[in-house]
C-alpha cells in the first residue's frame, strides 16, 4: 500500500480553467495572429448573439490597439445589446463551461460556454491584466475588472464602480493580451470580420485597426434573422447517457419516466407509448431467443408446436409488462440498461422528423445580397437546402452561395466556411466543407478550378454542429452533412454553369460576328466595283445580314445538357455510397410517416 | 465589252441579287481535286467533273476566302479596263493589306492568292491570261522559227535561231504570239535546262531540223500552250525527253493529257498525240547504263505506284515500264549518257530513237 500512497500523493483534481490554461491551443490560442483572431471571434460572437437575443439589429464596434512591448495589444469590443446584469458579470466572463447555451437544444454561435471566459483566461495569463467590462442594462452602468480564479474556476471582480449610462445600453469589453499580432492576412482579425459580415448581413461591424484605419462592414439588410427556437431533443438523436441525464434533471417531483419522455422529447406523444413498449418487449424477446430482432417473425412462424407457441407468447407478455413497469417508474431511478433499451427501441420506431424551428439560416436572398456587397462579383447564385437531420435526430441545414468573376479576389475556388454563421478560418484541411467542395468535378460545370475566380460561401447551421475539436474550426465528416453540402454546391454550380455557358455562347457569337464584320468593308468595296452599286449600301446590307444570323438563333440543347449533368451527379452520389445511404434511408423513413 | 469583263460583272450582279433577297452572297466554284477529275479516254484528256462547291460570305469558314476571291475579281476588272497585265506576285502585292481594326491581313502570302486566282478562272471558265494575270516566264524555245510578239502597243519579231544557246523565254501568255515562219520536222521537249543547253551547244536543232523546248521541270501553262499550238497549228510531232523517274514521266503526262489541278484547261493545254522518247527503263539495258542509275527513295516508289494506277498510264507499254522501275527500284537521269561522251545524246541516242520511232505512247 505504501507504493500506492506514494503514487497518489501527487494526485489532485484539476479545475476546468486550469486544464485550459495548460491547453490554450485547444481553444484556438496558438500562434500570434490566430490568438488575436480568436479573441476577436469570442467577443464578436457574444456581441452578435446578445443583440439578436434581445431583438436588436447588432452594431458591433471593434478597436485593436498595438501597445508595443513585444506584441501587447488591447482589444475592445462593444455591442448595443441589453447589457449584462451586475451579478452575472463574474459568471459570464470568469467561469468556464457556464453559459446560457450549452444545455439548450437550439442553434447559436457559441455552444460550450468556453468562449469569452477562454479569452479572459488567455489575456490574463499572457498580459497579467484583468478584463475591463463596461455594461449597462439601461438604468445602471457598471464598470468592472474581472479575472478568473483558475484554481476554483470562478470569476473574481477586482474593481467595480457604477456610472450613469445616460440611456446607453450594451456591453463593452476591453481585453489586453501579449504575444499576439494583427494583420490583414487570411487568418487575421480583419478577414474574420469581413467573413462575419458576409454571413451576417443584418450586422453592422466597425473596426478600428491599430494604425487608426476605420473599416466599416455595412449592414445590408434591416431584417433580423428569425430567432432560433429552443427545440426538445428528438428520440433519434438521443443517447442512453443523454436520456439518463434528462431523466435526472427533469425527473424530480415523482414524475414517471413516461411523463418525462412525452414531455421532454419532440415527436414522441402519448399515443406512441404503446408502440415503444412493444418494441422494448420485442428487443428483450429476441435477446432471450438469441435471435436478431429482424429475424423474429420468421423464427416464430417456423414454430409448429402449439405448446411452444403459447410459451413464447407468455414470455413476450411478461416482457411487455416489464417494459410498462420501466416506463411507470420514477424517472430519476432510471438505470443505464433501461435507458439503453429505450434508446434502442426508439431507433426501431418510425417517428416524424424533428421540427426545424431551431434553425436560422441566412437565407438565399440575404446571401445573395451580402455576397454582392462584400465581393462585388459578376454573378451570384445561392441555395438554402431544406432542413435535414443527422444521426437520426439532430436537425441541420446547409446553405451555399457562389460568386463568380468581377472583383472576387483570387483565381481558383475560394471557400468561405461558416458554422451557424460564424466564419471558420482554421483547420481547413480537416473540414467536411473543404472535402465536399474538393470532391466536386468543376470541369463538368464548365468551370476551371484553377483559373476562374470563384468564391463559395458554405454555411452549416444546426442546434449542434459536430466540430472536430474544441477549437471549433472544422466540421466533422458526418455523412448526412457531407452529402447535403455536396448537393448544395452542385446546385449552385449548375446555376453558375448556366450563366458561364450563356456568357461563353454570347462571347462566341460576338467573336464570330466580329470575325465576319471585319471582312465587310473589303467585300463591299469589291462588290461595288464589280456591280457599280453603292458601296455604303452594300456595307449596310452585309452588316445587317450578319446581325440577323447571330442575334436571332437560340441554343436549345442547354436544357438537355443540364439533365445529363444531373444524371451524372446521381451516379456520383450513389457510388460514394456507404455511410451516406444509411442516413438517407433513415431520412426517407422518417418523412414517409 | 470583253468576255472576261462581262463575266466578272455577272458574278458581281448575281451576288448583289442574293444580298438584296436577304441571303448570303456566294460564289460557285467547281472542285479542283482528284475526286472531281476523270480521264476522258475518247479525247485522251483529263477532264473536270460536275462537282462544285459554294463559297458563302456568311459561313465563317468561307468568309475570308470569299473576300479574297472578290478582291481578285474586282482587281482583274480594273486590269482589264486599264489594259494592263499583272503577274501573280503583282496581284498579291496589289491586294495585300491590313483589314480595318484588325491584325489580320487580306493575304498572308502568295500561296493564298494563287489558288484564289485559279478558283476564279474555273468559276468564270476563263484563262488567267484573259483576266490579265500572267505568270513568270519559265520555258525556253530554240530553233528555226520566227515569231511576232506584241508588247502593249508595239510588236517585235523574234527569230529563235539567232539567239545563241539561251533561246527565247516563253511568256506566260502565248495567245497573241504569231508564228511567222517555221522550218522544222518536229518539236523536242526537254525536261532539264542543262540538257537543253548541252543540245543547244551541239546545235542539235540545226543538225536535226527541229525545235527544242525546255520546260525546266514541270512546264508552265505558257509552255504547254505553246507546245499545243505548235502541234495543232504547225502540225509538228511532239517528242518528250525527260529523266527516267516518276516525276519526269509525270511531266510527260501533263504535257500530253493535262494536269489534275488544271483539268478544266486540258483542252487548251493538252497535246494528246505527244510521244515519249525517253529515258525509259528499257534504255538502261539497251544503252548499258547500269552503272549510272540511282536507287529509288520511299517517296519515289510511292509516286511510281500512283502513276501506275492513273487510268491514262494503263496501257501495256507504260505498265511494263513502271513495273520494271518498281522491280529494280532504280531511276536514271537524262545526263547519265555523259558517261559515254558529252556528245552521245546528240549524236547517238536521240537520232537513233527518232529514226527508229522508239517511243512510248
Amino acid at each position: 500500500m505504501a507504493l500506492a500512497d506514494e503514487l497518489f500523493r501527487e494526485f489532485r483534481s484539476m479545475s476546468v480553467s486550469e486544464f485550459f490554461r495548460k491547453n490554450a491551443a485547444m481553444l484556438g490560442y496558438t500562434g500570434r495572429i490566430r490568438s488575436l483572431t480568436t479573441i476577436v471571434h469570442e467577443g464578436v460572437t457574444n456581441a452578435i448573439d446578445a443583440g439578436e437575443e434581445c431583438g436588436k439589429l447588432p452594431n458591433v464596434y471593434i478597436r485593436i490597439e498595438n501597445l508595443g512591448d513585444g506584441g501587447r495589444y488591447r482589444i475592445t469590443i462593444e455591442d448595443n445589446a441589453s447589457g449584462i446584469p451586475e451579478k452575472y458579470i463574474p459568471e459570464v466572463f470568469g467561469k468556464m463551461l457556464a453559459g446560457s447555451k450549452a444545455h439548450r437544444n437550439m442553434q447559436s454561435r457559441g455552444q460550450q460556454g468556453l468562449g469569452i471566459s477562454g479569452a479572459v483566461l488567455f489575456c490574463q495569463t499572457s498580459s497579467g491584466k484583468p478584463v475591463r467590462v463596461i455594461s449597462s442594462t439601461g438604468e445602471k452602468g457598471i464598470i468592472a475588472e474581472v479575472m478568473i480564479d483558475v484554481e476554483k474556476n470562478k470569476g473574481k471582480v477586482s474593481k467595480k464602480e457604477e456610472f450613469d449610462p445616460k440611456g446607453w445600453m450594451g456591453t463593452r469589453v476591453e481585453m489586453e493580451a501579449k504575444g499576439v499580432s494583427y494583420n490583414r492576412s487570411k487568418y487575421g482579425a480583419f478577414n474574420y470580420l469581413r467573413l462575419t459580415s458576409l454571413a451576417n448581413p443584418h450586422v453592422q461591424i466597425e473596426l478600428i485597426e491599430p494604425d487608426g484605419t476605420k473599416v466599416l462592414f455595412e449592414r445590408v439588410t434591416e431584417e433580423l434573422p428569425k430567432p432560433p427556437k429552443e427545440v426538445k431533443p428528438h428520440p433519434y438523436g438521443i443517447t442512453a447517457d443523454d436520456l439518463l441525464r434528462l431523466a435526472r434533471e427533469k425527473g424530480g417531483e415523482r414524475k414517471s419516466l413516461k411523463t418525462i419522455l412525452v414531455k421532454e422529447l419532440s415527436r414522441f406523444s402519448d399515443k406512441r407509448v404503446r408502440e415503444l413498449k412493444e418494441k422494448m418487449a420485442l428487443i428483450l424477446l429476441s435477446r432471450k431467443l438469441e435471435t436478431q430482432i429482424e429475424d423474429l417473425d420468421k423464427y416464430l412462424s417456423e414454430i409448429q408446436d402449439e405448446e411452444e407457441k403459447r410459451r413464447i407468447k407468455k414470455i413476450y407478455s411478461g416482457f411487455l409488462s416489464q417494459a410498462a413497469k420501466i416506463l411507470r417508474k420514477e424517472a430519476r431511478y432510471l438505470n443505464w440498461e433501461e435507458a439503453d433499451l429505450i434508446v434502442n427501441a426508439f431507433s426501431r420506431m418510425k417517428l416524424l422528423a424533428p421540427p426545424t424551428e431551431g434553425l436560422s439560416p441566412i437565407g438565399e436572398e440575404n446571401i445573395s445580397r451580402t455576397m454582392k456587397a462584400v465581393l462585388n462579383p459578376e454573378f451570384v447564385a445561392c441555395v438554402t437546402r431544406p432542413p435535414k437531420t443527422y444521426r437520426g435526430g439532430i436537425p441541420f441545414q446547409v446553405e451555399v452561395g457562389i460568386a463568380y468573376g468581377g472583383q472576387v479576389d483570387e483565381e481558383g475556388i475560394e471557400v468561405f466556411r461558416f458554422a451557424n454563421r460564424t466564419p471558420l478560418l482554421f483547420d481547413r484541411g480537416g473540414c467536411a466543407i473543404t472535402e465536399a467542395v474538393k470532391s466536386i468535378d468543376w470541369k463538368r460545370y464548365g468551370i476551371d478550378p484553377n483559373k476562374d475566380k470563384v468564391a463559395l460561401l458554405v454555411n452549416v447551421v444546426s442546434v449542434h454542429v459536430p466540430y472536430t475539436s474544441t477549437g471549433k474550426q472544422a466540421i466533422a465528416d458526418v455523412p448526412e452533412i457531407s452529402k447535403e453540402i455536396r448537393l448544395a454546391v452542385m446546385e449552385v454550380a449548375r446555376k453558375l454553369m448556366r450563366y458561364v455557358r450563356r456568357k461563353k455562347r454570347e462571347m462566341e457569337k460576338e467573336a464570330k460576328m466580329k470575325a465576319l464584320l471585319k471582312y465587310v468593308p473589303e467585300v463591299a468595296k469589291a462588290m461595288s466595283r464589280l456591280t457599280g452599286a453603292s458601296e455604303e449600301e452594300i456595307e449596310t446590307e452585309l452588316s445587317e445580314l450578319i446581325s440577323k444570323k447571330y442575334l436571332s438563333s437560340e441554343d436549345f440543347s442547354e436544357e438537355e445538357r443540364e439533365e445529363a449533368i444531373k444524371k451524372e451527379e446521381k451516379v456520383i452520389l450513389i457510388s460514394n455510397g456507404g455511410g451516406l445511404d444509411e442516413g438517407s434511408r433513415k431520412e426517407a423513413e422518417t418523412t414517409r410517416e | 465589252m470583253k468576255v472576261a469583263e462581262k463575266r466578272l460583272r455577272q458574278l458581281g450582279n448575281r451576288m448583289l441579287q442574293e444580298l438584296k433577297r436577304g441571303n448570303s452572297p456566294y460564289i460557285e466554284i467547281p472542285v479542283r481535286a482528284l475526286g472531281n477529275v476523270y480521264f476522258d479516254s475518247e479525247r485522251r484528256l483529263l477532264q473536270l467533273g460536275e462537282k462544285s462547291g459554294r463559297r458563302y460570305f456568311l459561313n465563317l469558314a468561307h468568309a475570308k476566302k470569299f473576300m479574297q476571291t472578290l478582291l481578285v475579281a474586282s482587281y482583274c476588272l480594273e486590269l482589264i479596263q486599264k489594259g494592263k497585265h499583272a503577274s501573280l506576285r503583282d496581284v498579291y502585292y496589289a491586294l495585300k493589306r491590313n483589314l480595318p481594326n484588325s491584325k489580320e491581313v487580306t493575304f498572308q502570302d502568295q500561296s493564298e492568292s494563287n489558288p484564289v486566282i485559279e478558283d476564279l478562272e474555273v468559276s468564270l471558265n476563263l484563262l488567267r491570261e484573259e483576266l490579265h494575270i500572267s505568270a513568270d516566264r519559265k520555258g525556253y524555245l530554240i530553233g528555226n522559227i520566227v515569231l511576232r510578239e506584241r508588247v502593249v502597243d508595239e510588236t517585235f519579231e523574234i527569230d529563235a535561231s539567232q539567239l545563241g544557246t539561251g533561246g527565247w523565254g516563253i511568256p506566260s501568255n502565248v495567245e497573241e504570239i504569231e508564228f511567222l515562219d517555221i522550218q522544222a520536222d518536229y518539236v523536242l521537249v526537254i525536261e532539264t535546262g542543262a540538257m537543253f543547253e548541252r543540245l543547244a551547244e551541239e546545235r542539235f536543232w540545226k543538225k536535226n531540223n527541229c525545235l527544242m523546248v525546255a520546260t525546266k521541270g514541270q512546264p508552265s501553262r505558257g509552255t504547254r500552250r505553246l507546245i499545243h499550238r505548235l502541234y495543232y497549228e504547225a502540225n509538228l510531232p511532239v517528242y518528250v525527253f525527260t529523266d527516267g523517274d516518276p516525276y519526269g514521266w509525270y511531266i510527260y503526262s501533263v504535257i500530253k493529257q493535262g494536269s489534275i489541278n488544271l483539268a478544266y484547261l486540258s483542252e487548251k493545254l493538252g497535246t494528246p498525240d505527244a510521244k515519249f522518247l525517253g529515258v525509259t527503263m528499257s534504255d538502261v539495258d539497251k544503252y548499258n547504263l547500269h552503272g549510272q542509275v540511282h536507287k529509288l527513295k520511299e517517296g519515289d516508289i510511292k509516286r511510281a505506284k500512283e502513276l501506275k494506277d492513273y487510268p491514262w498510264f494503263k496501257n501495256e507499254e507504260w505498265q511494263r515500264e513502271i513495273n520494271l522501275m518498281l522491280e529494280k527500284k532504280i531511276r536514271i537521269e537524262q545526263q547519265a549518257f555523259s558517261s559515254k561522251s558529252l556528245e552521245y545524246v546528240a549524236e547517238v541516242y536521240l537520232p537513233e530513237k527518232i529514226e527508229k520511232e522508239d517511243f512510248l505512247p
